[in-house]
């Protein structure tokens, strides 16, 4: 099938003389046949079209004062550039070269997939992304979400740049996305960047859509590097961005941890009164888009404590179900959601991100009255309904990094093998 | 006769060429400096009060105190009860924060433009009455030393906490900015009173309002607020410059983790010295995206390394250039070290040409102007400059970077990058 036709969104922002481009393809990590094959492809957008090498592309992009950049991430590929606003037409014409005449030559897709394989292997090192991952792998398996972005190094060195060039080609598909922002004359900019996008239509076939996630067991401990931390997650699925309640479940993630500084019932309880942690939040729609979001309650804390913290969540989140929330504490959340939506509009860079997610999942988070009154609609009934609806206590999943080394991790371990 | 008897302008230009924005300085009777940023780019306001009080000014056996107390000041003051601040914050659809230095401690606010003025009720509070109930002391020690534990944990911040200890040993720049459990469990309320009481006075403080204001009207917020406070803060001790650095390469080693990172660090001249400026254009000589000196060799060309960063920090008393990088799993350590060194050395003795220098000038003024979109960034940058600097080191700072040549770059890298004069090597590496 041919491609849908590309969306383009553009807005003058005054303010620095700078120009955002963003393009983006609408496929990812979640529907890449090999794992780690959507973050090696996007990044390799970056390594050499049919025009220039790798070291061309950068220097003349630095030559400019510009920041290119290509990724890949779970629901897409593609670009950002963020250039002086004289040079908007260059950065259309560039973005539209490296998203369609990349050539993915053998040797960078090599380093590409080396070097994402040594930065797996790095943030495995670190104590609480390892844990991290276990506890996503934990909610999520089997949908790809379960794993990280990178894949496996496995899977990371197989990949060829046949892999890289069938995916760009798929996810064509998919649809693009592209946005410019910043000191531009807007008609201009969309008339360019029409041009540059439109082609001949490809014959080509989307992906399927991922398994559904399913989870595992529901306690986890894993062994970390650290050297007297352990790190708590606590949660299970909720839902995704275009869900109905998803404003609701906004509020409720404020309510518990996820608002302005300690504020939330899980941080007061676990750092403000109890002094168990540094770090301790909650959020409700942590990561939700084309999938479903999770409920997530993170702590870190040293192994002694960690059950008092583990008792300490829960209880929280079972107190939120069952008494309901405060009408202070909705007037409180709902005046901090509504407060930070003109920090999200400040510069070109925010704006071209804001329109790229209201067109990805159709919904006009870029309007502001919109969103105001989306908010000014949610009452008690309705936040108390959505908690009940998405929030289940009973169904909590545990996951605890726990220093490799330590007396704790050893008697849970003893623990365990007792129970099996 | 002044419309405002208590309040002295002081000389400062009306705008800065390196941030937008319209610009008045003042100060009020009891010391307190404030600037007044007024760029109406969207409706918020960001206020930033900067204590002239770090890590450098703790006093011996306190380590720790200067951090310690920033988190006291969200623990009660007079008008705000313990937890309060962030509840008010929230109410308003703002957000707070606050950061330690060795140099200075900033507290921050960012608020809708019509309702911006609360930040200065709270700040005044906690400037003049701060409670330092005795359990609260104890139970934000223990939030503290999770705190140190969580930095421990992290390789990569393990590794630049031990360095940074190697590189100013004997100044208190080589001071942990968390301090250490034994110095925090003997700091308790009376020492925060005292460190509070020597230095939280608007004699003290810097005070930048920024953003959708008009500075007339904020200028009176302040002085109805904050200007009925009294002076008094302790002289701070001035300008010292470490003693005693390294006088070779020094190296340190940690086994942590399954990935070699490297850190190594070398003095560099303090912040406003005019040396600085060029060290900066040879940062980004080395390290400035994917073109740069280091970058290109130990990444691009020849892959030893995942990633490769230059820094220079900004500092009052001495600063640090640093170089980071983690090395590829199975290139030998000793193989990337000796490169690194010898790309140092090759900075001497090929110095870039113009076209690498006019790249790099464009490549700090992108960085310049793309880490100031946001008021938030350009207020904290301007209370930095008058804390440590004076508000002409901003444009100051930017012009002489873009106008270094290669001459200058020469000679910095042969003052300052010469790791066998004196630098720490910081490995750590995997365990097995």
């Amino acid at each position: 099938m041919s491609p849908p036709p590309p969306i383009v969104r553009v807005r003058r922002v005054e303010g620095a003389p700078v120009v955002a481009v963003r393009l983006w393809l609408q496929a990812g990590g979640r529907q890449e046949p090999i794992s780690g094959q959507a973050l090696v492809t996007g990044r390799m957008l970056t390594e050499g079209t049919r025009r220039r090498d790798w070291r061309r592309i950068a220097e003349e992009a630095e030559g400019k004062g510009m920041i290119l950049q290509s990724s890949g991430n779970f629901e897409s590929i593609g670009l950002s550039i963020d250039a002086l606003a004289q040079d908007w037409e260059l950065a259309l014409e560039w973005a539209a070269e490296l998203l369609l005449e990349s050539t993915f030559p053998e040797d960078r897709c090599a380093w590409i997939a080396r070097q994402a394989a040594a930065e797996l292997e790095s943030l495995t090192d670190q104590p609480e992304m390892k844990t991290a991952w276990a506890f996503l792998e934990q909610l999520y398996a089997p949908h790809p979400r379960s794993r990280p972005l990178h894949g496996s190094r496995e899977s990371l060195l197989g990949l060829t740049p046949a892999d890289c060039a069938g995916f760009l080609r798929r996810a064509r598909a998919h649809g693009a996305l592209a946005a410019v922002t910043g000191v531009i004359d807007e008609d201009a900019v969309g008339e360019r960047l029409l041009q540059l996008l439109g082609g001949p239509p490809v014959d080509v076939e989307r992906y399927p859509e991922p398994a559904a996630p399913a989870g595992l067991s529901e306690r986890r401990v894993v062994a970390t590097e650290a050297e007297d931390q352990a790190h708590l997650y606590a949660g299970h699925l909720t839902v995704p961005r275009q869900d109905p309640d998803y404003a609701a479940l906004e509020v409720l993630a404020v309510i518990l941890g996820s608002g302005a500084g300690l504020t939330g019932r899980i941080p007061a309880r676990i750092r403000e009164k109890e002094g168990l942690a540094y770090t301790a939040y909650a959020q409700t729609v942590a990561g939700s888009g084309l999938d479903r979001g999770r409920l997530v309650a993170y702590v870190g804390t040293s192994p002694a404590t960690v059950e008092q913290a583990e008792r300490g969540v829960a209880e929280e989140i079972a107190r939120l179900v069952e008494n309901g929330v405060e009408d202070a504490e909705l007037e409180e959340a709902r005046a901090y959601l509504l407060g930070r939506e003109p920090f999200r509009r400040e510069t070109a860079r925010q704006w071209a991100d804001l329109l790229i997610e209201a067109e990805e999942y159709g919904i006009p988070v870029d309007d502001f009255a919109h969103r105001k009154a989306e908010l000014e609609a949610l009452d008690r009934a309705a936040v108390e309904h959505a908690a009940r609806r998405h929030i289940f206590p009973d169904e909590l999943r545990f996951t605890v990094g726990m220093p490799g080394q330590s007396e704790a991790l050893r008697n849970r371990q003893i623990s365990v093998e007792a129970n099996t | 006769m002044s419309r405002r008897p208590h309040v002295a302008a002081l000389e400062a230009p009306a705008s800065l060429k390196s941030l937008p924005g319209r610009l008045r300085l003042e100060q009020l009777e009891n010391g307190l400096s404030v600037c007044l940023l007024a760029n109406p780019q969207a409706p918020i306001v960001t206020t930033t009060l900067c204590y002239r009080a770090g890590t450098r000014d703790e006093p011996p056996g306190h380590g720790g105190a200067a951090h310690f107390l920033e988190h006291m000041m969200f623990k009660g003051s007079a008008r705000f009860g313990p937890g309060e601040i962030d509840r008010l914050t929230q109410a308003l659809g703002g957000s707070n924060n606050a950061f330690t230095s060795h140099d200075a401690t900033v507290y921050y606010f960012n608020f809708a433009a019509d309702r911006w003025t609360e930040a200065l009720a709270i700040e005044a509070d906690r400037m003049a009455n701060l409670t330092l109930d005795a359990e609260h002391v104890g139970s934000e020690r223990q939030v503290i030393l999770e705190e140190i534990a969580m930095y421990e944990s992290e390789p990569w911040d393990a590794l630049e906490m031990a360095v940074h200890e190697r590189l100013f040993a004997g100044h208190s720049y080589g001071r942990q900015v968390l301090g250490s459990r034994d110095e925090l469990l003997a700091t308790g309320p009376e020492d925060l009173r005292g460190f509070h009481r020597r230095f939280y006075r608007p004699d003290n403080a810097v005070l930048v309002v920024a953003g959708d204001i008009g500075d007339d009207e904020a200028l009176a917020a302040v002085e109805r607020t904050l200007g009925s406070l009294p002076a008094g803060a302790e002289p701070r001790r001035g300008f010292t410059p470490p003693v005693t650095l390294p006088a070779s390469l020094e190296r340190l080693e940690r086994r942590k983790g399954e990935v070699a990172r490297l850190l190594l660090a070398l003095p560099a001249p303090h912040g406003s010295h005019p040396d600085h400026a060029p060290m900066r254009l040879a940062v980004t000589v080395l390290g400035g995206g994917r073109t740069s000196r280091l970058q290109h060799a130990l990444v691009e060309d020849e892959q030893l390394c995942v990633w490769v960063t230059a820094d220079l920090s900004e500092s009052m008393d001495a600063s640090m250039m640093t170089i980071a990088a983690e090395v590829v799993p199975g290139v030998e350590p000793a193989r990337v070290e000796a490169r690194l060194l010898e790309l140092l050395e090759d900075l001497r003795r090929r110095p870039p040409g113009e076209e690498e220098l006019e790249r790099c000038r464009r490549i700090a003024a992108a960085d310049w102007v793309f880490g100031h979109e946001k008021v938030h960034q350009q207020a904290l940058s301007v209370g930095m400059a008058l804390t440590l600097f004076d508000l002409e080191h901003l444009d100051l700072h930017l012009e002489r970077l873009l106008a270094a040549g290669s001459g200058h770059l020469l000679e910095v890298a042969d003052r300052y990058l010469r790791p066998e004069r004196g630098a720490v090597m910081g490995w750590s590496l995997p365990k097995s």
